[in-house]
């Protein structure tokens, strides 16, 4: 078979990635992470290609699972400006944006950028604050700029909000709504390490020496290159009917309270993209879909009968098991 | 009535449109029925609809139990009250409808969970169904047809999610549904047996329309207001001149004190039926859709014989029917013009005929008796009586004074020499009868309309008429229309060309309308060609009808024939749906490779190795290759075709690259039958 010329093998073209140096750059920010978070090459990846994606991120666990750690590491390794916003019940939206402060000096104002003028803002528990510190935040991500006193500041290029929460029902939470929730690409959970990576952990010890030594290997200019990368990801129309056959399920079916949103469609086909860019692959194949679609959807998704509104998981795995990946 | 305290769980709550939906339905089926239902029915109705609007709003509560076995007690003692009052039969129509109306409005008040959500649809669609117990017209149908729409939505809403009630996208699905069902209701409509009633209630009676069986004169002026169809008839040769139809319906030989009615009725001990010698002549031949008159007359042009089952010829060579006329009534009729009626006069048939009120009318006798002696010849007389109406000053009108006394045909005569067909038909018959010449006033309807769209005659109230009849020795019964002395028009072009001003303020607007001509007259014509077709064709369709065409279709007509009909039918009906179904599927689904690909699934499933859903055509083909005891290397050929192809399309693939993924599959599947034999 391999004499038929219009036959491809699997070591020439699948494997075809548009720039060799992105692959490159890409492996080594995986590998790099590797060594910080133990064990979770999925999460890793996910939060990767939700970034590659231009997209925020949500990481969602226990205390003391490695959220922080995570959100650190992908602002260091991808060498972008970082800023970091420890959430608090009594913290205000003048906190996060900035404000301005009378200059004794010059006789007037002077804007005074809060830690949001940054390209990465690590929001930590997210869910400590009040709502309306919370909508701050969260239309800085909407909009990519900050109003303050009337005058409307633009947020740097790019800009991610990559923000950690504990689940909703630990105690003294305000759990972020769903119009909300719809505005990070994905919400990924790191879990337990397992248990080789645990005895490495224990046996290594504290991790944030790792993050100390961790280097760059991308910058700005690069990562913006790596985003356009993915933009010219090639989705044929069998991959996009798939997605459309995912979205339509969500909406027609009575378990699900309500569909997907275009901008869930949306998302889910550019996290699919990022995601075989990482595997070098210069188009998308139904397993990018499946392998994004639960940090995707989940956080977007309620059973009709779940008012909690933590039964996303599996009505994801419905989705996937349900919907025939063929037209 | 049972309050349904168990279900109140979320599941078992109407959502909130969905009830707003619901009691616009049960507003829209009941509407039709509001013209035979009692102006209290109504006001139940609406009370019930308050009430619910307001538990609707949260500011009442529903009621308690003891209030509705109160509203039902009172509801029951209203429609027995209603029967005395209306002097309904117990088990009428009417009483029965209003029984289930009153229900169906308290149901309103108790309508909480889902379940009496459904109970309110389904009677809906039986409200909808005994509304054609009264009225079968085609504005009616069509009515219903949406009503039965909206009740489907409204069945549809139900079904929604709490959050996503659409009332456009469940109309879309009713209509659908409705659309669906249509060819299953065309194949039970043709072929299902209309079998006779196992019990019947009495059908609706109605008030009578158009003439009656007594007549004063006067009655016929109230007909001419009404521009309803009294019957449509359609010829089988040309259509005969609107001028020369007298359509004969009831004979009037007796007269007391101003009122003519039928008299005595000759019955079939007296003498044998009747035998027509109809000789060689030819018949005009026609038929007849008769509206519900309520009465058993029928009305036929002279001298009529009835080919139609059903109908049968009386002694003064009228048509009868066997029970009165309750809902649309086709009948055919062989009309022989020349045959002459009677030849001979019966003795007591000329006493009847000759019958005069003793001691009334003095002029009148003293009239007849002077001009008898001037012209001995009863031709002569007669002619002698037409003239006198054309020379002297009479006058028609619809509006004439009223005849106070008891000497009405003197008052008339001599007096007031105003007044329309029946006091010129009656005045003539007396004077005639005063001569002693047999003579007898019949009551129908004369002319008629021309639909020019579907060439079928109209004939409305407002074309009603009276005229005489008299026995001439040799020429039997002889029409004579006294009428066409006084208003020849009247005759030659119909009611309209004889009205003067006043007499046309007396018209309602819509008849008026139709006198005018103009694009409005069109359209009403092709509206009422529209009715017509649906009368021969819809409601026309009875069970004689259905046998004779069944007997066409299939030379012969069995229950064992008529069941695979229906099968067949019913089988044809359903595969268009489905066929359809498929249709919208399969347009659907795209890349030709990927159909491919989910038959070779199908294939392998057979096998014992099936794909599911999710596996992609590369996680599927690794399970296979694991399946098949081959390394997965062997088949990443395959796949990294077959994924290029779908999912990394070039314009250069060739059809190589296809042809060797088809190819691959087809391997496998062998292999995979192969590998189940072993």
């Amino acid at each position: 078979m391999k004499s038929t010329p219009a036959v491809i093998t699997p070591s020439s073209s699948s494997t075809t990635t548009p720039d060799g140096s992105f692959a490159t750059a890409i492996d080594d920010v995986i590998a790099r992470l590797s060594v910080v978070l133990l064990g979770k090459h999925l999460q890793i990846r996910q939060s990767l290609a939700c970034l590659l994606a231009g997209g925020h991120l949500l990481i969602e666990d226990l205390p003391g699972m490695g959220k922080t750690l995570l959100s650190q590491a992908l602002a260091k390794v991808l060498g972008l400006t970082h800023s970091r916003i420890q959430f608090t019940s009594d913290i205000l939206p003048g906190d996060i944006t900035g404000a301005s402060i009378f200059d004794r000096d010059a006789g007037a104002f002077r804007f005074v950028p809060g830690p949001i003028f940054a390209e990465v803002v690590l929001a930590d528990e997210v869910n400590r604050a009040t709502p309306k510190t919370q909508s701050a935040l969260l239309e800085a991500m909407e909009e990519r700029q900050v109003t303050v006193d009337g005058e409307t500041r633009p947020l740097p290029q790019p800009f991610y909000v990559i923000a950690t929460q504990n689940p909703a029902t630990q105690t003294g939470t305000f759990p972020l709504p769903e119009s909300q929730l719809d505005r990070f690409l994905m919400r990924i959970e790191i879990g337990y390490p397992d248990p080789d990576a645990e005895r490495e952990l224990l046996k290594g010890g504290d991790r944030r020496v790792a993050l100390e030594r961790l280097a760059p290997c991308m910058n700005r200019e690069s990562l913006i290159d790596a985003q356009a990368a993915v933009e010219r990801v090639k989705a044929s129309d069998p991959l996009i009917d798939y997605v459309q056959r995912l979205v339509q399920f969500s909406r027609q079916e009575s378990e699900f309270a309500f569909g997907l949103s275009p901008r869930g469609a949306l998302g889910l086909l550019k996290s699919a993209r990022a995601w075989a860019l990482i595997h070098r692959r210069s188009h998308v194949i139904p397993e990018d879909v499946q392998a994004v679609l639960p940090a995707v959807v989940e956080h977007r998704l309620r059973a009709a009968a779940d008012f909690s509104g933590h039964g996303g998981g599996a009505l994801a795995q419905k989705l996937l098991s349900n919907v025939d990946v063929l037209g | 009535m049972m309050a349904i305290d168990s279900h109140t769980g979320v599941g078992s709550q109407i959502p909130r449109l969905s009830l707003a939906l619901l009691m616009l339905t049960q507003a829209v089926v009941v509407v039709p029925h509001g013209a035979h239902l009692s102006w209290w029915v109504i006001v139940v109705g609406l009370a019930c609809a308050a009430w619910r609007w307001m538990v609707f709003q949260g500011r009442w509560g529903f009621p308690s139990r003891w209030i509705k076995v109160l509203l039902v007690t009172m509801a029951a003692i209203g429609v027995g009250l209603d029967v005395r009052l209306r002097a309904l039969s117990a088990f009428s129509l009417e009483t029965a409808t209003a029984l289930l109306i009153v229900a169906f409005a308290l149901k309103l008040v108790e309508t909480r969970s889902r379940r009496d959500a459904y109970v309110v649809i389904f009677l809906s669609y039986f409200v909808i169904a005994t509304e054609f117990l009264f009225e079968q017209t085609m504005a009616i149908a069509a009515y219903e047809l949406l009503a039965v729409v909206l009740v489907t939505a409204a069945m549809v809403g139900l079904n929604q999610m709490h959050t996503r009630i659409r009332p456009l996208v469940s109309l879309r699905i009713a209509a659908t549904l409705v659309l669906q069902a249509a060819p299953l209701m065309l194949v039970l409509f043709l072929f299902f047996p209309r079998m006779a009633p196992l019990w019947s209630v009495p059908l609706p009676g109605g008030a009578q329309t158009g003439i009656t069986d007594r007549v004063t004169p006067g009655d016929i002026a109230v007909l001419t207001q009404s521009d309803e169809i009294a019957f449509r008839v359609v010829f089988d040769g040309p259509i005969p001149h609107p001028r020369a139809l007298y359509w004969r319906g009831i004979v009037y030989s007796r007269y007391d004190r101003g009122t003519w009615s039928v008299g005595p009725q000759h019955t079939a001990a007296h003498e044998p039926p009747l035998q027509l010698d109809i000789g060689t002549s030819t018949p005009r031949r026609y038929e007849v859709l008769l509206e519900p008159t309520q009465g058993v007359w029928l009305f036929a042009l002279e001298t009529p014989v009835p080919v139609s089952p059903g109908v049968e010829l009386t002694r003064d060579y009228r048509l009868v029917a066997d029970e009165p006329v309750r809902s649309l009534f086709r009948y055919r009729v062989d009309s022989f013009a020349d045959y002459v009626a009677d030849r001979s006069l019966p003795d007591w048939l000329e006493r009847r005929e000759t019958q005069i009120a003793r001691g009334v009318n003095p002029r009148a006798v003293r009239f007849a008796a002077e001009l008898a002696a001037r012209y001995p010849n009863k031709r002569d007389y007669l002619d002698a009586l037409l003239e006198r109406i054309r020379v002297e000053p009479y006058r028609y009108t619809l509006n004439p004074p009223r005849l106070s006394s008891d000497d009405d045909i003197d008052e008339f005569w001599f007096d007031t020499r105003a007044g329309f067909c029946s006091h010129y038909a009656a005045a003539f018959v007396y004077l005639a009868r005063l001569a002693g010449i047999p003579a007898r006033m019949v009551g129908g309807y004369q002319g008629g309309e021309i639909n020019p769209l579907t060439g079928h005659i109209v004939v409305r109230q407002y074309d009603a008429h009276a005229w005489a009849e008299v026995w001439l020795e040799d020429a039997g019964w002889v029409r004579m229309d006294p009428t066409a002395a006084v208003a020849p028009q009247r005759i030659e072009q119909g009611l309209d060309a004889a009205l003067s001003e006043p007499d046309r303020a007396t018209l309602s607007a819509l008849t008026a309308l139709r006198f005018g001509g103009s694009k409005i007259a069109d359209l009403m014509y092709w509206f009422e060609s529209l009715e017509h077709r649906w009368n021969v064709w819809v409601v026309g369709y009875d069970s004689d009808r259905q046998y004779h065409y069944l007997r066409q279709l299939l030379g012969g007509v069995s229950p064992v024939k008529i069941g695979l009909v229906m099968l067949a039918g019913g089988a044809v009906s359903l595969a268009l749906v489905a066929l359809s179904l498929f249709w919208r599927r399969r347009t659907q689904s795209g890349h030709p490779l990927e159909r491919t690909f989910r038959h070779f699934g199908k294939a392998l499933g057979r096998h014992g190795m099936p794909r599911a859903p999710e596996e992609s055509p590369r996680a599927f083909l690794a399970r296979v290759a694991q399946w098949l005891d081959k390394p997965a290397s062997d088949l990443m050929p395959l796949v990294e075709s077959l994924e290029a192809l779908l999912y990394n399309p070039m314009p250069d693939q060739s059809r190589h690259q296809r042809r060797f993924v088809e190819r691959g599959l087809r391997r496998l599947r062998l292999e995979a039958a192969l590998r189940n034999r072993n």
